[in-house]
């Protein structure tokens, strides 16, 4: 975790929750407050120029932090979670329950998750709580044939057969031991699941299918969009897009600097 | 992600997949509070509809019925290929979305054989100088990129190159009512798909770079390679036919769970593009509530998917004898 990427990626990822967090402090106006000045350049009063219906760009890019952390941590800990109770104990267990649950997780992996939530989306109008309990659903399965191999390799492990012969359960060993041992495994898997949600909510709002009581990221870049002709986008599209973008990058660095943990054969391999 | 570790998927899992999509696809509107005809058939079907329409409509899934019945009908007319009618567009939804589906894969195809070379490449020359300044370059290069969204890098080419410099199409996937036939044609399309290829073969570079990259690190370690430096080969035969060739092999494997990736992409960059593919249709579906579409268009894309996935694992078998092996055992 000491190499400079990490230490970059981490600067960005506290930035962004510190935004996010003191959201009402920093943010000028409320997000959501329509103006007759629309479409403002940007002035002392409004540092990024206002949108089409007379929103502070500014401040919505500001709340836009606030979704995008909101729903990549929750995916990221409901998926984790689902993941690791999916694999510890299909790995535990065993037999036939292990056969289907882990015939479950490859089922899930070859389906493109986006055109599942865009079926549902067709039908529920999703809210951001909904929205994470989908993104979750549909996002753990990758987690869970990683943390099921390396249950299977800690279960071979000495100190597991000496907790069994003093008589631990699966449900102690999972929790006193195994879950423990696999801390950067589930480390990683919850990095990056807070990544792929991040990027999918704003695709998702790009398409259309957002919670409208929330600002979000990929719905203010396709209301830019739709205005590119003008000059608006330097302050309106280009500034949304990087902190999307500087979001995704602080996870990768972080998630690349705590994967070799995974694959001892990467050891060395990082560039320091 | 350390990839490797995902285990080959035989034929069941695909059956199972699809299962599951046909499933979703039966239950959802049906699961729907209100009158399931709106849910199935959607909002234009509505205005258009007549007591007879509605009667035909209501026999035609047999939505009088119990479950298991209208499931057998709507299993039924998929096996006839009937996809249903979009009333927003006034086609049978089967030719609304084949009509679409080739702009996309024109898309995902190339943007994927890009990437995947590309990405081969770079990766091989990465981990052949692992450390040296042009190494650390390309990885801090390339992991950043792998951070752009593919749709952002899309409006950013489309800003520069099309807003700014003017030397790209804005929109399309061609030049409407332009009458060109021939190569002039060909060279309109290409035109036309420069940009969206551009964002997405961007955006999915880093995979097969950063999986070559390590594998490349592994294989610099193995006997072989020393044996076959000490047989006092060029650098480059060494680099490629020896590292390199045995580099790639993950990355095949991975080109499947890619397709997926680069698809979900699709869909998003061709909203940017306004290019006719299955994304904006989807799009436009969404917005006209045209269920339908957006149905048989879930249908037809996960089948494309799931197809394509399962083809790169029958490949993969090929390229590598040992896997079959492995396949018979799992």
């Amino acid at each position: 975790m000491g190499s400079s990427p990490a230490k970059i990626g981490l600067a960005i990822l506290l930035l962004m929750i510190a935004v996010a967090i003191l959201a009402p402090l920093i943010a000028p106006y409320d997000p959501h407050q329509q103006t007759q000045s629309s479409l403002l350049v940007p002035s002392v009063s409004h540092w990024l120029g206002t949108n089409h219906v007379g929103q502070d760009i500014w401040s919505q890019l500001v709340f836009g932090a606030r979704t995008s952390l909101l729903v990549g941590f929750g995916v990221g800990v409901l998926a984790t979670i689902l993941g690791s109770i999916c694999g510890v104990s299909a790995a535990l267990i065993g037999g036939l329950y292990e056969r289907i649950a882990m015939r479950l997780v490859d089922t899930f992996l070859v389906i493109p998750m986006i055109i599942v939530i865009i079926l549902v989306a067709a039908y529920i109008k999703p809210s951001i709580l909904m929205l994470i309990v989908l993104l979750a659903l549909l996002g753990w399965q990758g987690g869970a044939r990683i943390i099921w191999a390396q249950t299977l390799s800690q279960k071979e492990r000495e100190y597991v057969a000496a907790a069994r012969s003093f008589g631990a359960g699966n449900s102690y060993l999972a929790w006193r031991h195994i879950v423990p041992a696999l801390g950067p495994i589930l480390l990683v898997d919850f990095i990056y699941g807070i990544r792929r949600a991040v990027f999918m909510e704003a695709g998702l709002a790009f398409l259309g299918i957002s919670d409208l009581t929330m600002v979000s990221w990929g719905m203010m870049m396709r209301d830019a969009l739709s205005f590119s002709y003008l000059h608006v986008w330097q302050w309106w599209l280009l500034p949304t897009g990087i902190a999307l973008s500087l979001t995704i990058v602080g996870l990768t660095f972080i998630g690349h600097a705590v994967e070799p943990i995974i694959d001892p054969r990467l050891r060395g391999a990082e560039v320091a | 992600m350390t990839q490797a570790m995902f285990n080959r998927r035989n034929i069941i899992t695909y059956i199972i997949a699809l299962a599951f999509i046909l499933a979703l696809n039966f239950l959802l509107p049906r699961m729907m509070p209100g009158d399931p005809l709106m849910a199935i058939y959607g909002e234009e079907a509505l205005v258009a509809m007549t007591p007879q329409l509605k009667a035909e409509l209501v026999e035609r899934f047999a939505l009088d019925q119990p479950i298991w019945r209208q499931l057998g009908a709507y299993v039924l007319a998929l096996f006839q290929g009937k996809l249903g009618y979009s009333y927003y567009y006034n086609a049978p939804v089967l030719s609304v979305v084949l009509g679409r589906l080739p702009w996309t894969l024109l898309l995902v195809g190339t943007a994927l054989v890009l990437s995947t070379v590309l990405g081969i490449v770079l990766g091989i020359e990465s981990g052949w100088r692992r450390g040296s300044w042009s190494d650390r370059t390309m990885l801090a290069g390339l992991m950043s990129l792998n951070g752009f969204p593919d749709f952002f890098l899309g409006m950013v080419l489309l800003i520069i190159f099309g807003v700014i410099w003017g030397v790209f199409p804005l929109a399309g996937a061609l030049t409407p009512y332009s009458g060109l036939t021939g190569w002039s044609a060909v060279l309109d399309v290409v035109k036309h798909m420069v940009l969206p290829v551009a964002a997405l073969t961007l955006a999915h570079l880093s995979g097969g770079y950063l999986l070559t990259r390590n594998t490349m690190i592994t294989v610099l370690k193995e006997p072989y390679m020393l044996t076959a430096r000490a047989k006092g080969l060029y650098p480059r035969a060494l680099k490629y036919r020896h590292a390199g060739r045995n580099s790639m092999l993950p990355v095949v494997t991975q080109t499947g769970i890619w397709t997926g990736r680069v698809v979900t992409g699709a869909l998003f960059v061709e909203l940017v593009f306004a290019y006719p593919g299955v994304g904006s249709l989807a799009y436009e579906a969404m917005m006209a509530r045209d269920y339908p579409v957006i149905q048989g268009l879930f249908l037809v894309v996960a089948v494309t998917v799931l197809a394509a996935n399962f083809l790169v694992e029958l490949s993969y078998t090929k390229l590598d004898p040992r896997v079959r092996q492995v396949g018979r055992a799992y």
